[in-house]
């Protein structure tokens, strides 16, 4: 039996991690990757965020060794793909790739495109179960130019996934989607990349599919990873202002820090870990309840349908985002008081 | 390796090389191969002392000089003339049966020139058809029509289609809103036509009548026939007794066509800004009155162009076929056709080979070194067929070692394919296009090695445009006649050159029923590459 589908489960252990250590890329004046290093443990998802042009489809590429790195290497389950001595050929890798507009073969049908990778002993077999596990069953004689956007990402997957590859790399597949049907292919190829216990890297500049779809995500910027963390971490937490914003609206309020807590303009907040006396502290809107009347002044109401947000002014300038649920309860031009309602946050150095 | 790794990307950066080191090792030899009888050209000139310089001035030149490029000019405003009327009526009024006229009207690009003329001289022969028809009438047949009249009408009807083709394309996909915004202006139609529609198609028209001019400059089989004296029938007379006057002239003709090829593509480059993209068709012209003497213009066109010239031919064959005139056997034209096709199946394959690697270089990676390796290739095209076979013929006759290849199949057709090899570059270079880089990493991602990319995932992916490249050398390598007069081997005869020695022979049957053939095979790959791809027709 060929393929990946063969060794659900049981096989996610001797994949193994895939790493990368102090990879560089791009000459010494204009790097694109500055010593860049992840791990991604067995059988898990990790997210690559960052906005366009920071590095993070290089880093894919460099796995899948399509591109060749300055310095550094890149393991993966406790093979060496590419070290400073010797880079492996993409063709060599195992390492399966779902590109960002699919690039299926044209002029091959959808059971031709999946079995691509495959040897051919026991090439249908696998082909109708790869094709079965992206639902996709009956449609190989189909060529790829009559598919749906979907349908298209769908059978990229497939043929990926149909070799048995150590490890997926998924660069932004859902990107040329529709809203309503990204949702479900993401939930579906989520639950499925699950199942299968395949370690898997996953590109993307939006935040939404990042949390979704990662057990990790890793933040980068400007050729350099911030930080990398579980979603839920990451949001709480982030390790800098500019993190900070870039995973989900925020407020970064002047506050002074007594090691426990930090006194705001929004009141007492507590603090997940120490910060400094003088320091910028992050409170998100939705943690923010809004009381009628006191020293803010509502500037702009707008309604999202499942939530309402508010931007507020003092007297001094300052503004603050604040969110709540549910329909607007107040209107332009009345007077608040803000308070802190949420987990224990964090606090930057004040710049 | 790492040393000749790095001194290689030093050369590539300063010399704008971009893509692989291998690449430019194959590409450059096959490159150097197209320069070859170019440099040959002027080799001879200058070793030889030959006095260039003189024999330009001389009385010798200047006439059939001056004849060329007269009858080019006039040839190529004729047909930039017919070309843009014909495609305007066909594309921008109501003509009565358009879409059939659309179709005609390229058609005269199946017609070898030479066998037009050959069928024009058959046609007032005695016992042609001009003197059938006239002598139950009690006319006499009147004289030949000759010399510089006789070829200029001979060319423009064969040529104008190299116009209408692109006018029509460009007339068909103007956007109406253009129009319609000029209208709105205040301006009337013929304002309109002036200063907004003729200045988006004199684009087109000019590279059409660019290659009229390259055509009539390099044609020799029209002037040698109906007796015009030009620079191509002065070299290829001299070629045997006098060859360094001979290579003079060439050199001269060489730089003529290479010189205005050059020009032309810096003006059409200029001229490429601005353009409005192709829309839907334009807006269509009621031709009230005027449609009947349109519709009489188009039809003397098609009509010389094709309808003429295939009839004399049908005529003399039929004669022939029906035992007249000492009788005709149609099967001793098996082998010729068999040698034509051969040939011409074989340039097109090498040829295609041959530029495959360019292409990726030209296509792919782009940088002013490919630019220059393409306008290698694209130059042997501007230059005359009869040169380049010449070059080559005698080349293999002087150069130790290669006299083996002389007046060999190989030579003729490494002529053919140096001559003809743009037409397969281009197609190679939309082939290359059409491979998406990603395509190719998909591939390596799963598991293809370089063969197994190239065999299931390249050359699949680009097997229509390199056929309908190599299509266009088979069906100008079948029509080229001087260079296989020249460089083919003894008695090896194809259509071509048995239409020739026909003809010179008086053996009107045989050249009516090889014309025929020849017309109904370059017919047919004309239709299927060029008139049925054609954007007019969409």
């Amino acid at each position: 039996m060929v393929g990946v589908l063969a060794d659900t489960g049981a096989g996610a252990a001797s994949r193994g991690d895939l790493v990368v250590e102090g990879l560089c890329f791009g000459y010494d004046e204009t790097p694109v990757l500055e010593d860049v290093s992840i791990a991604v443990p067995a059988g898990t998802v990790a997210t690559l965020l960052g906005p366009s042009g920071c590095g993070k489809t290089t880093l894919l590429r460099l796995i899948a060794g399509l591109e060749r790195p300055r310095r550094g290497a890149v393991y993966a389950g406790g093979e060496a793909l590419s070290t400073p001595r010797r880079v492996r050929p993409p063709e060599k890798r195992r390492v399966g790739m779902v590109f960002q507009e699919g690039a299926l073969f044209p002029h091959l049908n959808v059971a031709a495109n999946v079995a691509f990778g495959l040897p051919r002993a026991g090439r249908a077999g696998a082909v109708a179960e790869a094709l079965a596990l992206v639902g996709l069953a009956g449609l190989e004689e189909r060529a790829p130019a009559s598919l749906s956007g979907g349908q298209r990402q769908r059978v990229a997957l497939a043929r990926a996934l149909a070799p048995g590859p150590d490890a997926l790399l998924l660069d932004e597949p859902f990107a040329s989607l529709d809203p309503s049907l990204r949702v479900d292919l993401r939930a579906e190829v989520s639950a499925l990349l699950q199942r299968l216990a395949i370690t898997t890297v996953f590109v993307t500049h939006d935040q939404e599919n990042a949390f979704v779809m990662g057990t990790q995500v890793i933040v980068m910027r400007e050729g350099r990873v911030l930080q990398s963390a579980p979603p839920d971490e990451l949001y709480d937490r982030p390790a800098n202002p500019w993190v900070a914003s870039f995973v989900g609206e925020a407020n970064l309020v002047a506050g002074r820090s007594d090691g426990e807590g930090a006194e705001t303009i929004a009141g007492r907040v507590p603090l997940a870990r120490p910060a400094p006396a003088a320091c910028e502290v992050l409170l998100r809107p939705e943690h923010l309840v809004l009381d009628r009347g006191g020293p803010w002044r509502i500037e702009r109401t707008e309604f999202y349908g499942h939530d309402t947000r508010y931007q507020l002014r003092d007297e001094d300038g300052r503004a603050l985002t604040v969110r709540a649920a549910g329909a607007p309860r107040h209107r332009d031009g009345d007077r608040a008081s803000v308070r802190y309602l949420g987990p224990p946050t964090v606090a930057f150095e004040a710049s | 390796m790492p040393r000749a790794r790095a001194a290689f990307a030093a050369v590539a950066r300063v010399a704008d090389l971009r893509g692989p080191p291998w690449l430019w090792a194959v590409s450059l030899p096959v490159a150097a191969l197209f320069a070859v009888p170019v440099i040959y050209l002027v080799a001879r000139n200058v070793t030889e002392g030959s006095e260039t310089l003189a024999i330009l001035f001389s009385r010798r030149t200047a006439e059939p000089l001056l004849n060329t490029l007269t009858l080019a000019l006039a040839v190529s405003a004729a047909s930039a003339l017919t070309g843009t009327l014909l495609a305007w009526l066909t594309m921008r009024t109501d003509l009565p049966l358009r879409g059939f006229w659309r179709i005609l009207c390229p058609l005269p690009l199946v017609l070898p020139s030479f066998v037009a003329a050959a069928a024009l001289l058959a046609a007032f022969s005695p016992g042609g058809l001009v003197e059938e028809v006239l002598r139950p009438l009690g006319l006499d047949a009147p004289a030949r029509i000759r010399g510089f009249w006789g070829s200029f009408l001979v060319l423009t009807a064969v040529c104008y289609p190299y116009v209408y083709l692109p006018a029509a394309a460009r007339l068909g996909g103007l956007p109406p809103a253009l129009e319609e915004a000029s209208r709105l202006l205040g301006r009337g139609g013929l304002a309109t036509f002036r200063r907004v529609v003729w200045p988006q198609t004199r684009g087109a028209v000019q590279a059409g009548a660019l290659l009229v001019f390259l055509y009539v400059v390099s044609d020799f089989g029209v002037v040698q026939l109906l007796g015009y004296p030009t620079l191509s029938t002065s070299i290829f007379a001299n070629r045997l007794f006098d060859a360094p006057l001979s290579f003079a002239l060439g050199l001269i003709l060489a730089v003529a066509a290479l010189a205005v090829a050059g020009v032309e593509r810096t003006a059409a480059r200029r001229s490429l800004a601005g353009l409005a993209p192709a829309g839907t068709r334009g807006r269509r012209l009621a031709l009230g009155p005027w449609k009947a003497p349109a519709a009489l213009a188009v039809l003397v066109a098609v009509g010389a162009g094709l309808i003429a010239p295939v009839t004399v031919l049908a005529w003399w064959a039929f004669r022939g076929l029906a035992g007249e005139g000492g009788g005709l056997d149609p099967g001793a034209l098996g082998g010729p056709a068999r040698n034509t096709v051969l040939v011409a199946v074989i340039t097109a394959a090498a040829t295609v080979a041959a530029v495959l690697p360019l292409a990726n270089l030209t296509g792919r990676h782009g940088g002013r070194a490919a630019g220059a390796l393409h306008a290698v290739v694209a130059g042997s095209f501007a230059v005359p067929g009869l040169l380049i076979a010449l070059a080559v013929v005698f080349l293999t006759l002087r150069a130790p070692g290669l006299g083996f290849l002389y007046q060999s199949l190989p030579l003729l057709i490494f002529a053919c394919a140096v001559h003809f090899g743009v037409q397969a570059l281009r197609g190679a270079e939309v082939g290359v296009a059409t491979v998406d880089r990603r395509l190719e990493e998909a591939a390596r991602t799963l598991g293809a090695g370089r063969l197994r990319r190239l065999l299931r995932v390249e050359l699949p992916l680009m097997a229509p445009a390199l056929a309908a490249g190599g299509g266009l050398v088979l069906l100008s390598t079948m029509k080229e006649l001087p260079a296989t007069l020249l460089a083919s081997p003894v008695g090896f005869e194809t259509l071509a050159t048995r239409i020739w020695n026909a003809n010179a022979d008086g053996f009107l049957a045989d050249v009516g029923l090889a014309g025929l053939v020849l017309v109904a095979v370059s017919g047919a790959l004309t239709w299927l590459l060029v008139i049925r791809n054609s954007e007019h027709l969409r």
